[in-house]
């Protein structure tokens, strides 16, 4: 049984995935989150989370060609499954329920 | 731009431990980010890629290991390994050879190893030790340096030059007895100043660092002397009574003044005890402060602005750590171009750093604060082992490639079923490390014995090592073996990898061993070497003789010298000569012929320039009891009567001064440099040696002088037989006389003769490598006959069969080796005649070095080498020819 939960840096990957569609990689992934979220994130860690994702069957990979930058080094590009777009949407739509049942108070 | 790389060394790591399906994405993704990062700061990035890199290491991306499971290196390792043990038991004798011959050869490498490794710790625990550098001071380039340096120094570097950001200084003077409590120990150290502590790391016990050395007469004392003069009591505000008696820092006997009160010392603090190897050695510090008082009260010579007197003070410079060496070396050199040019001598006078880490061991230098080997010591005797350690691996080579005829077919089989050429190198060296961690063990066993003997040798008293074996030490023996078992290994594993399968499995039989040449060569060379160690032992074996047998020109038996350790000598005279078995009594100022001198500078009247001469001041009884012959004139009066106004000249004295008879320069007057005394002529001695007998060969000019502030020493003749019952009758008469100060007596005839100990020791060291050179020769030797032995059975045999006499054939197989000892005597002795005569030439009154000593060690290689060949060839020789014919 492949475990289907998703934590929170996953789910933020898996939705940077989403997002950048064709041409979420590594390098494309890291720089966008951390524009996002405004602080550092590891490579590594990106590497990791991309990975577990493709184990779990939420994203499949496909190599790029060889360029002349990167070391002569292939890029690895993600794209979303339709088991992951589920998983989104079932995260979203928890969410979204869960938020809308705040009551209209102020914050104090 | 120029293009800027990630580091070379991280992304090998990356792809040594990196999967392969994910080295593109990983390395891409770090490499794109690298390259932008560059952009704003490539030393960052550089940075943040190692980083990265460190932080992919992850278990997930981690490559498989398990490919070795599989792989044979280790069934073909064990394999290896299993061989050569097979090998190994199978051709014992040959093992037996190279193992102990390594093991021999490995244990002096072993004890340098173990010396180094000790040395090397020297003052590592100063915290700054990489900005810490030693002044040290040349009158002229090539000429033996001064670990000392003028005193002015240290102002100058701090305020002109700027490149250092502390100094300190140690001043030499300070040596004399403490008193505390009516309890007095002899104290030796140096003047400090308070920057001590923040150039040096010693650590104190009591007493606060900053304020310890600030006022005048504050005493540091080590906690090794606290307990001497203290006992348990704690130190710390105590006042001592010091008297100065002008002991050298170094613990050189017979060096010694009156006493002069210096007045009370308090302790401000106790240095830690913690056991440091370092090249600084003192009973205690006083701060520097407290010479002021001291020269003004005229009880200590001013050289706080004498340039020229460089013998005095050890300057530590903490560098600046914006400044480095040269830039120091650049200050030292505009310094000296300021100060020295207008003063007479010092045209080429220079002063240059030196690394406090490089201090011990380090080059030979006069003024040292304590005594080490030399670094010039350790070329010697690391040359030494070199020659020693390489013919023992020549030894292995050699055997090993005698025996590729032996292995030729294992070889062969090898190289069918598949081994490369590297693999049966590799198979090789396996080989020769084992045997090479063989013989480390049985080194270590070696180095157990040769450690006391080492240790016991005369020079060590003075060198102070402390050989521990610890973990580092061991690590760098087994580092040695491995580099020894590789080297020894090498030359062979290339040749025997080398044999072509089709050849040695085809046609085994015309495969020969080859000429013997290259292997020869070796052998032969072993034995010039062999020969060179043993002639070279036996000239300084006869070069000591000469010296112990020498005559003097005066008597030193029965005479014992006491020092007088800054007592009266004519009360102490007074007191000795009443007991019974003194027959006569003297006193002067140092003892001949045992390396001390003293200078005079004298002019004859009427003359323009002065000359240096030696000086030995004697009383009236010295020309007596030591049996030295006027040949003119008369003796000394006694200084009660005349003063000090008459001296006696040696025969050579007579001569440089230009008189024919000794009896025309009696009665001359001669003028004294320094105070324009003048000095009158009364006799004429006969030449006798007062200088070392390694240092002159000829007796220079002498002149004897009744001085008695200058005595330190009693002559005591003894007429009595109970030698050692006199001299404890003296210790008694001694001790009612001195509280204070140990007895301390030699016996003159004792005295010279150890004057020669270096010798003794020489003689040991060279020995012990003339044994080993020659016992790891004829071990090489013994293994090459008895492999030709083997290898020549069944010709033997069949010789023996067609009547061949035991003696012939012995001949036969013997033949070769003689020609080989006879090629390396030829060689050899010119060699070593050439080679001994270079440092004996340097020598003063030197033995005579012929033929006869050459001779003699050409007879002992050649008895030894027979007796090897011999025992071989004559085995084969008497063999039943049946047991090696019927095998067939």
């Amino acid at each position: 049984m492949k475990e289907t939960s998703l934590g929170e840096f996953e789910e933020l990957v898996l939705l940077m995935v989403a997002a950048l569609h064709d041409d979420a990689y590594g390098v494309s992934i890291l720089e966008n989150l951390e524009e996002k979220q405004g602080k550092k994130v590891n490579v590594s860690a990106i590497h990791v989370t991309l990975k577990r994702l493709e184990d779990k069957g939420f994203v499949v990979s496909r190599f790029g060609g060889i360029t002349s930058n990167r070391g002569g080094r292939r890029k690895k590009f993600y794209v979303i499954t339709a088991l992951g777009k589920s998983i989104l949407d079932k995260q979203y739509s928890l969410r979204t329920s869960l938020y809308q049942q705040i009551p209209e108070i102020s914050f104090g | 731009m120029m293009e800027v790389h990630p580091p070379h060394r991280t992304l090998r790591f990356l792809r040594w431990f990196c999967r392969e399906d994910y080295i593109d994405e990983i390395e891409g993704d770090l490499i794109e980010l690298f390259e932008k990062r560059t952009e704003e700061s490539p030393r960052k990035a550089k940075r943040q890629f190692t980083w990265d890199v460190i932080k992919s290491l992850r278990l997930r991306n981690i490559r498989s290991f398990n490919r070795y499971k599989n792989s044979n290196y280790i069934a073909m390792f064990k394999h290896s390994l299993l061989i050569a043990f097979r090998n190994f038991k199978k051709y014992q004798a040959f093992s037996f050879i190279n193992v102990f011959g390594l093991a021999v050869a490995m244990s002096v490498c072993l004890l340098i190893i173990l010396m180094l490794a000790d040395q090397m710790q020297f003052d590592q625990f100063h915290v700054k030790k990489d900005r810490i550098y030693r002044i040290i001071s040349q009158k002229e380039a090539g000429s033996l340096p001064y670990a000392t340096s003028p005193e002015p120094l240290a102002d100058a570097l701090e305020t002109k030059h700027l490149v250092a950001e502390k100094t300190t200084q140690l001043i030499m003077g300070l040596g004399g007895d403490a008193t505390y409590n009516e309890h007095t120990q002899t104290m030796r150290g140096f003047f400090a100043d308070p920057a001590f502590f923040d150039v040096l790391s010693f650590q104190l016990e009591k007493g606060n660092p900053e304020y310890a050395l600030q006022k005048p007469n504050s005493l540091i004392i080590t906690s090794e002397f606290a307990s001497r003069l203290f006992g348990t009591e704690d130190p710390i505000g105590k006042s001592v009574e010091f008297n100065d008696r002008g002991l050298p820092h170094l613990k050189i006997s017979g060096v010694d003044s009156p006493p002069v009160d210096w007045g009370k010392f308090t302790i401000t603090g106790v240095f830690k005890d913690e056991n440091l190897k370092t090249h600084l050695q003192f009973d205690a510090l006083l701060s520097a402060s407290t010479m002021q008082s001291l020269i003004r009260d005229d009880k200590l010579k001013d050289h706080r602005n004498d340039w020229d007197y460089h013998f005095n003070c050890y300057t530590y410079v903490l560098l600046d750590k914006k400044k480095n060496e040269n830039e120091l070396q650049e200050a030292l050199n505009a310094l000296a171009a300021d100060n020295y040019p207008e003063l007479e001598g010092f045209e080429e006078f220079n002063l240059s750093p030196q690394a406090i880490g490089e201090i011990t061991p380090g080059p030979i230098m006069s003024n040292i604060s304590s005594f080490s080997l030399p670094i010039e010591g350790y070329y010697l005797l690391a040359f030494l082992a070199f020659v020693v350690m390489a013919s023992a691996c020549l030894n292995y080579t050699n055997l090993s490639i005698a025996r590729i005829l032996t292995r030729a077919k294992e070889i062969g089989v090898r190289k069918v079923t598949g081994a490369s050429r590297k693999n049966l190198i590799i198979q090789f060296l396996i080989e020769s490390v084992l045997i090479s961690f063989l013989a480390l063990l049985v080194a270590i066993g070696l180095l157990l014995l040769i450690k006391p003997a080492f240790m016991g040798l005369w020079v060590n008293q003075y060198l102070n090592f402390d050989l521990q074996e610890n973990f580092t030490v061991y690590f760098l023996f087994a580092a040695f073996a491995l580099i020894v078992g590789i080297f020894a290994g090498v030359f062979p594993a290339f040749q025997m990898s080398k044999l072509m399968p089709v050849k040695v499995l085809n046609s085994f039989n015309t495969m020969r061993a080859g000429k013997l040449g290259l292997r020869k060569i070796l052998i032969g060379l072993q034995f010039v070497f062999a020969l060179f160690f043993i002639v070279t032992s036996i000239l300084i074996y006869d070069q000591l003789k000469h010296f112990l047998e020498f005559e003097y020109g005066f008597t030193s038996e029965n005479i014992v010298n006491i020092e007088l350790q800054s007592n009266d000598h004519i009360i102490t005279a007074n007191e000795f000569s009443s007991v019974s078995g003194v027959s006569a009594i003297s006193a002067c100022g140092y003892i001949p012929a045992t390396g001390i001198s003293y200078g005079i500078s004298l002019k004859k009247e009427g003359q323009d320039e002065y000359e240096s001469l030696n000086r030995l001041p004697v009383d009236e009884n010295y020309l007596e009891n030591l049996d030295l012959k006027l040949i003119a004139g008369r003796n000394l009066p006694p200084i009660n009567q005349s003063g000090d106004k008459y001296i006696i000249v040696n025969e050579a004295a007579t001569k440089h001064f230009g008189y024919e008879q000794p009896a025309d320069i009696i009665g001359k007057v001669f003028e004294v440099k320094k105070n324009e005394k003048s000095l009158e002529v009364i006799g004429v001695v006969k030449d006798f040696r007062y200088s070392l007998l390694m240092i002159d060969d000829e007796i220079k000019p002498l002149v004897l002088r009744n001085q008695p502030e200058e005595f330190s020493y009693l002559n005591l003749k003894i007429a009595s037989v109970d030698l050692m019952g006199t001299i404890t009758k003296l210790e008694d008469k001694w001790e009612s006389l001195d509280k204070v100060h140990p007895f301390k007596y030699q016996f003159f005839d004792e005295q010279l003769a150890n004057t020669n100990q270096i010798f003794v020791d020489l003689i040991s060291i060279i020995g012990v490598f003339a044994f080993l050179a020659i016992t790891i020769a004829c071990l090489g030797l013994l293994g090459m006959a008895t492999y030709s032995a083997e290898r020549r059975m069944k010709e033997v045999s069949i010789r023996k069969v067609l009547g061949a006499e035991n003696y012939s054939i012995a001949y036969l197989l013997s033949k070769e080796f003689i020609k080989l000892l006879a090629i390396s005597v030829l060689i050899s002795a010119p060699l070593s005649y050439f080679l001994n005569n270079l440092w004996l030439e340097n020598f003063a009154n030197r033995v005579e070095f012929g033929f006869s000593t050459i001779l003699l060690g050409t007879v002992i290689l050649f008895v030894l080498g027979m007796l090897t060949i011999g025992s071989q060839t004559l085995r084969a020789s008497v063999k039943n020819p049946v047991d090696s014919l019927k095998a067939e």
